[in-house]
């Protein structure tokens, strides 16, 4: 894809519900299939050997914290940067009721924890669970020969649960999908004219399951709540009435 | 003696000063180096609205942006000049308050040691000297709150519509303030030579007797009662007040909704007006919103959610109105505690009024002072250790979150009942000279 164009996600995402279309070789894709030909022809880069994604943390906020090794990646990974710049780019689909909030990713980026970052669809920070919609994280990370030597990338994506929809058993279950790995990489010094990206799908296999337990409303409170609620806010409001009106 | 306490007050001023720019550049450092920042995240909104319209843009390009324009105006030197420009505005903003509670208690005749009490309430309160250093906005509002206070004492009538105009465009919750402004500048308002008179402060603990003087009259009934009054208020001040401050307002926002159309209008002020957020928040209405956030509420619930601030609003505006700091303190303490949504931020609201009664409290610190700080500290911690475990551990507590919700409302009932019956209620304005002898006399 076109060096102009920084994101992946928003080209294939679809209304945040469908699947991220399957990243052949850049070859398949109409708009840059041209450019592309050849370009990663008796090319090594490096393939994935393990990933692991794990959801740390309690509470309302926590972190997918994503464990990625190369194989053969002392060789293989600097030989392929000695003429490649490239990029580990994750693209998470969020379940429903798990946002990400750009401007605290966008710190990130000015700390350099992360290269690049973007979030897709709904992205309020303050509507519950039943009155919004998904959402997609899209992170790029530096693939650095000082992280490569010891071949195992760690990112952390910091998370926050919305208010889940009312449930009896006071906890709603977010299940989180498999995300997709990219390696996005071009030829270093190139032309800007000619400047385009290849996205190589790492065909990771499936992470373990990350499962967020949060802690949700039960309807059935509905009743005595808003009555004493009510009745509270009434003997309060009397009380203060009733002091104003006795003092002399 | 004069001499020391005027330099006493300097140094006061000077070491909240001092604090408040270590506070800013610790800030600074801090945002800088540790993953926890200490800058609040609303500066944070202000700063990019600010930089959005650096770039010729809306400042409502800036998602949660829920203010006025004019505070993107304000921070345009954030990506001017130094990102914590804003920051020292709003310190500055906060010493300003102090300044102002100075003014109101000289003009009032509150010795100067007395004086500097209670503006230390304000300087050295840990929640205000916060606000300000972490880049909140509200000590703007508490200035100008103020200082339509001063204009007012001041006979500065237009003056004081002006800024009250602006400030109720700025943030709408002084919207509360416009009854006792009113009622003050009605028939009373002004002394024989045109200024207001001010009722001078008074070491003695008996209740002032002047709060019915200006009803020489026995009212026949309780419509001649109601016709008297509210024919009171019809008067050249209370008209001018009403207008100008009335025409502030809606220029401001027809400005602003010319500049930036429904987005203004959505975010800056409806958005206030209807807000019921389900998220938990100190306010007794927060589980409740939660409940119902997916059916809606009927119209009675809305109202009866109303009901209650509609009735200890009034009930303290008919009784305390011209004693007028201490109404508005109260006003500002219920309209908070009975509010749909309340967060720590609110609290500056009432913390920048409570300086302007302490001179007229019979509540000394110990006992009972002391017993209403510890009540409304502990029963806050108590809640903030229900919303912990919620927000951090991820243990449903709701039910007991809002139990807390509940002492927390019960406490600030207590406080304002305790602060009404130690009240030396003293009207702000005196009626008249003849009136202003017989308190001298009785002084004598």
């Amino acid at each position: 894809m076109p060096c102009s164009r920084t994101y992946v996600a928003d080209a294939y995402l679809d209304a945040l519900t469908g699947q991220l279309a399957q990243h052949r070789d850049l070859t398949e894709v109409p708009e840059t299939a041209d450019l592309c030909k050849g370009l990663d022809d008796d090319l090594d880069v490096p393939v994935l050997s393990e990933v692991h994604r794990q959801l740390v943390g309690e509470g309302s906020h926590r972190r997918l914290v994503y464990s990625v090794k190369f194989g053969n990646c002392e060789d293989d990974a600097v030989k392929f940067l000695d003429g490649y710049a490239a990029n580990l780019v994750i693209i998470e689909k969020l379940p429903s009721g798990v946002f990400a909030d750009p401007f605290e990713l966008q710190h990130f980026v000015e700390r350099k924890v992360f290269l690049d970052v973007a979030v897709f669809g709904d992205t309020n920070l303050e509507l519950p669970s039943a009155l919004s919609n998904r959402s997609a994280v899209e992170i790029h990370f530096d693939f650095k020969p000082s992280t490569t030597m010891d071949c195992n990338l760690v990112v952390e994506l910091p998370l926050h649960a919305r208010y889940p929809p009312l449930d009896s058993s006071g906890y709603a279950t977010v299940e989180f999908g498999s995300p997709d790995l990219l390696l996005h990489y071009r030829k270093k010094d190139t032309h800007p004219d000619s400047c385009i990206w290849v996205s190589k799908n790492l065909d990771a296999e499936p992470v373990d399951k990350a499962v967020w337990r949060v802690p949700c409303g039960n309807g059935a409170h509905a009743g005595f709540v808003s009555s004493l609620t009510f009745i509270s806010a009434l003997v309060c409001s009397m009380s203060v009435v009733l002091a104003a009106s006795l003092i002399s | 003696m004069a001499a020391t306490t005027t330099t006493l007050r300097w140094r006061v001023m000077a070491a909240s000063a001092a604090l408040r720019v270590a506070l800013v550049a610790y800030g600074e450092w801090q945002d800088a180096h540790l993953e926890v920042r200490y800058t609040d995240v609303d500066y944070l909104v202000f700063s990019d609205a600010a930089a959005s319209v650096a770039a010729g843009g809306s400042p409502f390009a800036r998602a949660t942006y829920r203010y006025s324009p004019l505070l993107a105006f304000l921070l345009l030197p954030n990506s001017l000049l130094h990102p914590a420009w804003g920051k020292l505005i709003f310190s500055a903003a906060d010493l300003l308050v102090g300044l102002f509670i100075d003014t109101i208690l000289r003009l009032r005749g509150v010795p100067e040691k007395t004086r500097i009490w209670s503006v230390v309430a304000w300087l050295f309160n840990p929640f205000t000297f916060t606000i300000g250093t972490r880049g909140n906005c509200e000590p703007i509002v508490c200035a100008a709150v103020l200082w339509v206070l001063i204009c007012l004492m001041k006979g500065q009538v237009l003056q004081a519509a002006f800024w009250y105009g602006l400030i109720v465009h700025f943030r709408i919750y002084p919207i509360i303030y416009a009854v006792p402004f009113v009622i003050v500048l009605g028939k009373n308002y002004a002394g024989p030579a045109g200024r207001p008179i001010l009722t001078q402060w008074s070491s003695k603990q008996q209740l002032q007797s002047d709060k019915t003087s200006e009803n020489v009259e026995e009212p026949t009934s309780l419509l001649a009662s109601l016709w008297i009054f509210l024919s009171s208020l019809i008067t050249r001040n209370t008209i001018l007040f009403g207008l100008f401050s009335g025409s502030m307002f809606f220029g401001w926002t027809g400005v602003f909704f010319y500049l930036y159309g429904w987005d203004f209008l959505n975010e800056a002020l409806l958005y206030h007006l209807t807000r019921t957020d389900p998220r938990h928040n100190f306010s007794i209405y927060f589980y409740h919103i939660y409940l119902h956030h997916q059916q809606g509420f009927s119209s009675i619930q809305k109202l009866a959610s109303f009901l209650p601030q509609l009735m200890v609003q009034l009930a303290l505006i008919l009784r305390f109105s011209r004693d007028l700091p201490f109404c508005l303190f109260l006003q500002t303490v219920a309209f908070v505690a009975f509010n749909k949504v309340m967060t720590a931020q609110y609290f500056v609201w009432f913390f920048c009024l409570l300086p302007l009664i302490l001179p007229w409290t019979r509540m000394k610190l110990r006992w009972k002072g002391l017993a209403c700080m510890l009540v409304w500290m502990g029963s806050q911690l108590h809640w903030l250790m229900w919303a912990y475990l919620l927000e951090f551990k991820g243990r449903n507590v709701f039910v007991q979150l809002w139990v807390a919700g509940l002492v927390f409302l019960a406490a600030n009932t207590f406080v304002m009942i305790m602060v009404i019956r130690h009240h030396k209620y003293t009207q702000l304005f005196s009626v008249s000279t003849k009136s202003r002898s017989k308190v001298a006399a009785k002084k004598e």
